[in-house]
């Protein structure tokens, strides 16, 4: 194990295989996506970000089956991509209609049919305090992974390294995010995390397994929307404009 | 046409190319992003004309500026003539001054150079130069560790931190140029050359000065030969922050492997073809986003630093 890590560290490292490096790239581009959703301001876009890490996740599992030989791969590249790059943006979509901005009814070209809500001030922090604080997270993540000693045959390690930190930053998302909505695209992403790791440390896994926890995705899609629903009933019966932010569970604190 | 050069001879190319090239790259950028605006656009030559007129001009310096004031555009532009000795600009080997410093040692030259000109606008008494420089120090103090951290994945990817090295692991292989750490490093000094080169998001290069809040605000009160050495060293700047992108991390190929004229005359065609083709790249970011307000400018900066800092760590565990 030391001398294992003192060849890591000191000499200068062999650079991988293409496939390794490829493997590595679509990784760390979902950990980057993660990130990226600190920055997005209108929920719109914070939408399109998850499809896009979604359809890496589709990526990699093709890369992976392409390059392991294991063809139920592709069943599960095309089903997770029909689920999280076509039906739960859909979803999503339907659900956050009419959440425009204050002062734009339903209805309104600018705001509220495209679900255009601005998320960006319900950050409790800056954000490059944001980006730091998820930088540090996300360092504990990687040496945790690595501290761990795992060899896999499918998929590089590092890519598990990055895997454990999109979970824990999909954590700083989801605690820092304020607005229903966004607590609700951290949750999936973070199982886009979970994903990742699958694909690292179990590519074999049996597809009924996979297509499992999939399904299990699609019961967090539903309590959200129910969540997002209720926020939005409750903006309307209140009177003022419609409201994402989980502050107003508060009172139901009993 | 293939005589053997004398290495002494082609390392003064390499300055040479620096210093005659750079208004012309700076003049692509322009004229590329006027024809992307569908305005005509000035001609490539333009910044040559521009030196031209100003070296004719008189000099005037403001009352009470000292020696310090006059003398420090010249210093900065030695600094940024020295520093093309230090990096692969023609050749894939090491010329006899090119170990003198390391890519460290290239920065804090760089960073010389762009103290001397932060004093020179403070000399002056002007606000509006001591805003620009105060601010480039502010910014400066946070692009910084992005660059720290660029120079730890080069350290940590070759073993060592000579430009010449790493330029020579990319062309290795295929396999090193796309893995994650390289790719992350590379974006990374890409950003921070955005902001060095005072480009979009940062600031706008051109137009009215009331934008070009940071880089742009120092040579202010320059006049004439002055103003001319100045405009001409950031120019430089540019041409050399652009060659290390191209020849250590994006594209070190076409660089002469021997040392005859042709071969060096084929590594100045092609030096000056890339950063054209990465200047006409840095012209469509430049259209094709708005400047950040200044207090964004971290955010940009912290981008950087994920970056950097990623590429780091997928380096440092396992290899990536």
């Amino acid at each position: 194990m030391l001398a294992a890590y003192a060849a890591r560290t000191l000499g200068p490292p062999q650079a991988p295989g293409a496939y390794t490096s490829g493997a590595n790239v679509i990784a760390v581009l979902i950990l980057l996506a993660e990130f990226g959703m600190f920055r997005q301001a209108l929920l719109r876009d914070q939408v399109r970000l998850y499809m896009a890490q979604s359809g890496l996740i589709s990526v990699l599992a093709v890369l992976v089956g392409a390059d392991r030989h294991l063809p139920e791969l592709y069943v599960l590249a095309a089903l997770s991509a029909a689920l999280k790059v076509v039906a739960i943006p859909l979803l999503l979509r339907r659900l956050l209609r009419g959440t425009g901005p204050a002062g734009h009814p339903e209805g309104h070209p600018a705001g509220g049919l495209t679900g255009d809500a601005d998320i960006a001030g319900s950050g409790a922090l800056g954000l490059a305090s944001t980006v730091l604080l998820a930088i540090v997270v996300a360092a504990f993540g990687f040496f945790a992974a690595g501290a761990l000693g795992i060899r896999s045959t499918a998929a590089p390690l590092t890519a598990l390294s990055v895997s454990v930190a999109v979970v824990l930053v999909a954590f700083v998302l989801m605690i820092n995010r304020r607005d229903v909505a966004s607590q609700a695209i951290g949750l999936f992403s973070l199982e886009n995390g979970i994903s990742l790791a699958a694909l690292v440390l179990a590519a074999s896994l049996p597809l009924i397994l996979e297509v499992a926890l999939l399904f299990d995705l699609l019961v967090a899609v539903v309590v959200f929307g129910l969540l997002i629903r209720m926020h939005h009933l409750t903006g309307l019966r209140h009177g003022r404009a419609e409201s994402l932010s989980t502050a107003d569970l508060t009172s139901l604190r009993g | 046409m293939s005589a053997a050069l004398p290495i002494p001879v082609i390392q003064l190319f390499q300055v040479l190319t620096i210093a005659a090239g750079a208004p012309g790259v700076s003049g692509v950028i322009s004229r590329v992003e006027a024809r992307l605006q569908g305005r005509r656009g000035p001609r490539v030559l333009q910044p040559y004309y521009d030196l031209a007129k100003l070296f004719r001009k008189e000099a005037l310096a403001p009352e009470g500026a000292s020696w310090v004031f006059l003398a420090a555009p010249l210093a900065a532009f030695t600094c940024y003539l020295t520093v093309p000795l230090l990096i692969p600009v023609l050749t894939t080997y090491g010329l006899p001054l090119g170990y003198m410093g390391d890519i460290l040692g290239g920065g804090f030259i760089l960073s010389l150079a762009s103290f001397l000109v932060a004093v020179a606008a403070l000399e002056t008494g002007s606000p509006y130069a001591q805003l620009g420089a105060s601010r480039a120090k502010t910014f400066a103090a946070i692009t910084e560790p992005v660059i720290l951290f660029v120079v730890f994945t080069v350290a940590l990817i070759t073993g060592t931190d000579l430009p010449y090295a790493l330029a020579a692991t990319v062309r290795s292989s295929a396999g090193q140029i796309i893995r994650p750490a390289h790719v992350l490093a590379a974006a990374a000094l890409f950003m921070v050359i955005l902001y060095e080169t005072a480009r979009i998001p940062v600031e706008t290069h051109t137009g009215t000065n009331e934008f070009g809040m940071i880089e742009e605000a120092r040579p202010f009160e320059h006049s004439g030969p002055y103003f001319a050495l100045l405009k001409w060293g950031s120019a430089a700047k540019q041409l050399i922050l652009y060659t290390i992108l191209i020849n250590v991390f994006i594209a070190p190929w076409g660089l002469a492997s021997s040392n005859h004229g042709g071969a060096v005359l084929l590594a100045i065609v092609a030096l000056l073809a890339k950063a054209s083709a990465l200047g006409v790249v840095v012209a469509v970011i430049d259209n094709s986003f708005a400047k950040l307000r200044l207090f964004k400018i971290t955010e940009f900066a912290s981008a950087a630093f994920l970056l950097a800092v990623l590429g780091v760590f997928t380096l440092y565990l396992g290899g990536g």
